[in-house]
């Protein structure tokens, strides 16, 4: 499982992405990016995690080259109603630096105090009794199954469950947030990390922005880590609709929809171009050179057919607008930082896709 | 009328009992209507008389004023037939709440036509569904502008109308053109009424939908601004424009190419303000053509995709591309061709002379 080539500055295509914040992004040490949505603040110095990440590209652009691994199925070890959990949902995404003393071993012990802080946050101005926990109960869990490699750290899931207010025996606790941390073949990017730091560099959060805000925050006071929500520039929309397009699909093959967002208009217009998977499909692989290796040139070669295909029938530069949305049937992502996984068999080589992503944009 | 589970509402002077389920239609009714245009449309109602408008107090909650509307319908005897009017009103005000489709009815060729009579019509085609139909309530409401706006709420042979998913037509009577919106099924049934009543042969579905509805009588009725849909290089004429006041240092780099983009557009676009719809579909089959060094697919199967424009104001926002930068001058056809052929969804395909798309119909 290898080295993705180490960046040369070739000649590029000018990117669409110019502007946005992670393309710009050498972020000096100790002053934070303006992030979209929540933007978390340490309360304690500046996570120390930072200084042993690996520049592997310049300035935060994508890499020349990446690897889609022929073994990307999940581990034996993966339970696979809580895989199934996964799938099919919508999930925000944030990169996190590495936590300070996390212990795989105090799962329990987090749950608890975790527990507690949610109740304490969501009673923050509410009279309310002392000792009523408003059911809700806070869960750690070990989720196996989701590495790339051995030397990633096992992911971990938190659920926000309510408790049921039915005085039936062994009611149901409804969830009503869950997200997890994971790293998927994050060792290609990370090196020399030393020992006390636990590198869990991918966050997905589904439900209330509020409970977001308040685990995020007790982590980050937590384990000294910093939470931000992890944007996706178009460049890397574009990478993801032609590796995803080249995924073999067993059962029901969807469509590749690329949504574009026309920007400077006196209105607002919205292109949705979706082309038949069979279609797509062959398309990219007469684009593709070498099996599981996917290049820009290749990309950009496969994005520029496509646009010029558009231009034959309608006279409008697609290169101009700004794509916002790619939907696979592997799964679909959205500029703004959110995706959604619809196969288990793919699930690893999209999460590692993001954890690169994650990792790129902490630096 | 005491019919099982029904409560009803009496008025102890009149003994008239208004049926439970109009008094809460007309309550729902009243209660979609904002504020500020209540009284307006009570007024056009013309159901309850001046003094009892006057009672109305607008500036009380919605609640409340929908109840006392409803108590003063009880003293007029208000039916259904009243409360469907009422909703009429609504929709004639508020017609963007709803998607229209058009329809267009033919005639057989050489076919004597007389001009409709529209007692006539209206007969006819309530004949013809209530032949079919049982349960079905059906209102008409003339309008100046020559259109005949229909109310339809359908029942089954058991179940009495669902008044709130009517259905709603406007037809022009002397055009072949009809407006129909939230038609959830029935459509042959109502098809076989408009021709019969109209002494049409045929009717079938435009592909064309908006939910601006002046809009779409604009496209089908040729009022917009209309332009040669071929591209003449003509010397730019005189306009009035003011000089704008702009610093003499500043010199615009592509002054020539951006008058012929503004002239280009102008001459495709027309003038005048383009009607208003929100979407447009092309189903494409042609071959893939890239440029002439990616001459990737040798496919001999067309590429198949589907693409999709939406905006508040398509047409408007597709005439801005250009200016902006975004599209050549002049745009394509297959969207520029959008009211003059009356359509927004489109299947093309690929012409086996030419290998460029055309506008081909489906």
């Amino acid at each position: 499982m290898r080295r993705s080539g180490r960046p040369s500055p070739r000649g590029r295509r000018p990117q669409q992405d110019m502007g946005t914040p992670d393309s710009l992004g050498m972020t000096p040490l100790g002053r934070k990016t303006a992030e979209t949505g929540i933007n978390f603040t340490s309360t304690t110095r500046f996570s120390r995690g930072l200084t042993f990440i690996r520049t592997h590209t310049l300035f935060g652009q994508s890499p020349a080259r990446r690897i889609i691994p022929q073994t990307s199925l999940l581990q034996e070890n993966a339970d696979p109603q809580k895989i199934a959990f996964l799938l099919r949902k919508q999930w925000t995404l944030y990169s996190v630096t590495p936590m300070y003393k996390f212990s795989y071993g105090n799962l329990k012990e987090y749950s608890r105090l975790l527990s507690a802080f949610v109740a304490a946050e969501k009673q923050k101005g509410l009279a309310v009794e002392v000792g009523n926990d408003l059911g809700i109960k806070v869960t750690l869990s070990a989720l196996l199954g989701l590495k790339g490699t051995d030397q990633d750290q096992a992911a971990i899931l938190v659920q926000i469950a309510s408790r049921s207010q039915l005085p039936v025996e062994n009611a149901e606790d409804r969830v009503v947030w869950s997200g997890w941390f994971c790293c998927v073949s994050g060792d290609d990017f990370l090196e020399n990390v030393p020992e006390d730091f636990t590198c869990l560099s991918l966050f997905l959060a589904n439900g209330a922005e509020s409970y977001t805000t308040i685990v995020g925050t007790w982590f980050q006071k937590t384990f000294d880590c910093c939470f931000s929500r992890l944007t996706i520039s178009p460049l890397n929309l574009a990478w993801m609709a032609a590796m995803w397009t080249g995924c073999e699909v067993d059962s029901h093959m969807a469509a590749t929809e690329l949504v574009f967002s026309v920007p400077c208009l006196p209105q607002t217009l919205d292109i949705s171009y979706a082309i038949h998977p069979e279609d797509a499909k062959a398309l990219w692989d007469t684009v593709q050179k070498t099996p599981g290796e996917v290049t820009q040139e290749e990309v950009n070669l496969f994005m520029d057919c496509l646009y010029s295909h558009f231009h034959r029938h309608f006279k409008i530069h697609l290169s101009a607008t700004r794509l916002v949305k790619v939907s696979t049937s592997i799964a679909s992502a959205h500029c703004d930082g959110t995706i959604k996984i619809l196969h288990s068999k793919h699930l690893i080589g999209v999460l590692m896709l993001l954890t690169e992503l994650a990792i790129s944009q902490i630096q | 009328m005491a019919a099982s589970g029904r409560r009803l509402r009496g008025d102890p002077e009149s003994g008239f009992t208004m049926d439970e389920t109009v008094a809460e239609y007309i309550r729902r009714t009243v209660l979609k209507i904002p504020r500020r245009e209540i009284m307006e449309m009570l007024t056009i109602w013309d159901f309850l008389s001046k003094t009892q408008l006057q009672t109305i107090n607008v500036h009380h909650t919605k609640e409340r004023i929908s109840q006392e509307v409803v108590t003063l319908c009880e003293e007029n005897c208000a039916g259904i037939k009243q409360a469907a009017i009422l909703d009429m009103i609504y929709n004639h005000t508020y017609p963007n709440k709803k998607v229209w489709t058009v329809y267009q009815m033919t005639r057989v060729a050489g076919e004597e036509t007389d001009s409709l009579n529209l007692a006539d019509f209206k007969y006819k085609f309530k004949r013809s569904l209530q032949t079919a139909l049982k349960n079905v309530t059906i209102n008409f409401r003339e309008y100046e502008d020559n259109a005949l706006w229909i109310r339809i709420a359908w029942g089954t042979q058991y179940t009495k109308p669902n008044q709130y998913k009517a259905t709603y037509i406007v037809y022009h009577l002397q055009t072949p053109y009809v407006f129909i919106s939230s038609l959830r099924s029935n459509l042959p049934l109502l098809c076989q009424a408009l021709v019969h009543a109209s002494n049409y042969h045929d009717i079938h579905e435009m592909e064309l939908r908006s939910r601006c509805l002046d809009s779409l009588k604009d496209i089908v009725f040729k009022r917009y601004s209309q332009t040669f849909q071929t591209y003449h290089p003509r010397p730019l004429q005189e306009r009035n424009v003011a000089p704008e006041k702009v610093d003499p240092r500043i010199i615009q780099e592509n002054k020539r190419e951006k008058e012929r983009i503004q002239r280009v557009n102008q001459e495709v676009f027309g003038n005048g303000l383009q009607p208003k719809i929100e979407f447009a579909q092309y189903k494409l089959e042609t071959m893939f053509k890239g440029e002439p060094e990616m001459d990737i697919l040798t496919e001999k199967e067309p590429f198949r995709c589907v693409v999709k424009f939406s905006s508040p104001h398509l047409l408007e926002a597709l005439k801005s591309l250009a200016p902006a930068g975004m599209a050549d001058a002049p745009l394509s056809p297959l969207l520029t061709c959008i009211p003059q052929k009356a359509r927004n969804y489109f299947k093309i395909k690929e012409r086996k002379d030419i290998l460029s798309a055309s506008c081909l119909g489906s």
